[in-house]
């Protein structure tokens, strides 16, 4: 009983650690975890097609519509597979497979991973995920402007 | 002659005919496809044959496997 209710404790620590704008390496200011969070829901509110997705800084998942666990080695894994397809660090990516369909956008020091019913208009999800994280960039200044403060 | 409403009607259902016989025709064409796109606009598509594209779609799969657990 005590082993389960820490195990939630603590998983719930390290989820939140990974949102936490003072952990790791400074790179491009970090948006607000519950910004990110926000923005993910009204992302998968655009289209009933957005199965879902997650968003990532520097390789660490800041918030993922599910499980944050298992959303960060795969998103991961697609973002290495597109740099490693293009030779440098790629800027989007769109797999089209029988299941589904994967994407991948990289914007201003995020990266953004989503999932979408097979035949989705690809250029309207990445216009969406581009939008997702122009607005987080926006609202990534003045936190780390306050921050600073 | 033909009544205006009667033209405007039969317009759109022309229109909306070839719009349901091209997403038919998307649908039974369409394969997998890995498109990468590199800084200042390079892209190149990516066939499952390929090592880049095995890598792609099998990543892709997790993603999607991840998204699924999502429920």
């Amino acid at each position: 009983m005590i082993h389960e209710a820490l195990a939630s404790v603590t998983a719930y620590m390290f989820a939140d650690v990974t949102a936490n704008q003072r952990s790791g390496p400074v790179g491009a200011p970090r948006p607000p975890s519950a910004a990110v969070r926000a923005a993910l829901e009204r992302f998968t509110g655009l289209s009933r097609d957005v199965r879902g997705g997650a968003v990532l800084a520097e390789g660490r998942v800041l918030a993922a519509t599910g499980d944050a666990a298992a959303w960060e080695p795969a998103a991961r894994e697609l973002i290495a597979a597109a740099d490693a397809a293009a030779g440098e660090s790629a800027v989007e990516a769109h797999v089209a497979t029988e299941n589904g369909e994967a994407y991948m956008l990289r914007d201003g020091g995020l990266e953004m991973v989503a999932v979408t019913d097979r035949f989705t208009l690809a250029s309207l999800v990445l216009a969406d995920m581009r939008a997702t994280l122009r607005q987080l960039r926006a609202e990534a200044a003045p936190a780390a402007t306050r921050e600073a403060a | 002659m033909q009544k205006p409403h009667r033209f405007v009607i039969d317009r759109v259902a022309g229109y909306a005919d070839e719009a349901a016989a091209y997403l038919r025709r998307r649908r039974l064409t369409r394969k997998p496809s890995a498109r990468v796109y590199a800084p200042g606009g390079r892209g190149a598509c990516y066939p499952a044959e390929t090592e880049a594209g095995q890598r792609l779609f099998q990543a892709a799969a997790r993603l999607i496997d991840a998204a699924r657990r999502d429920g």
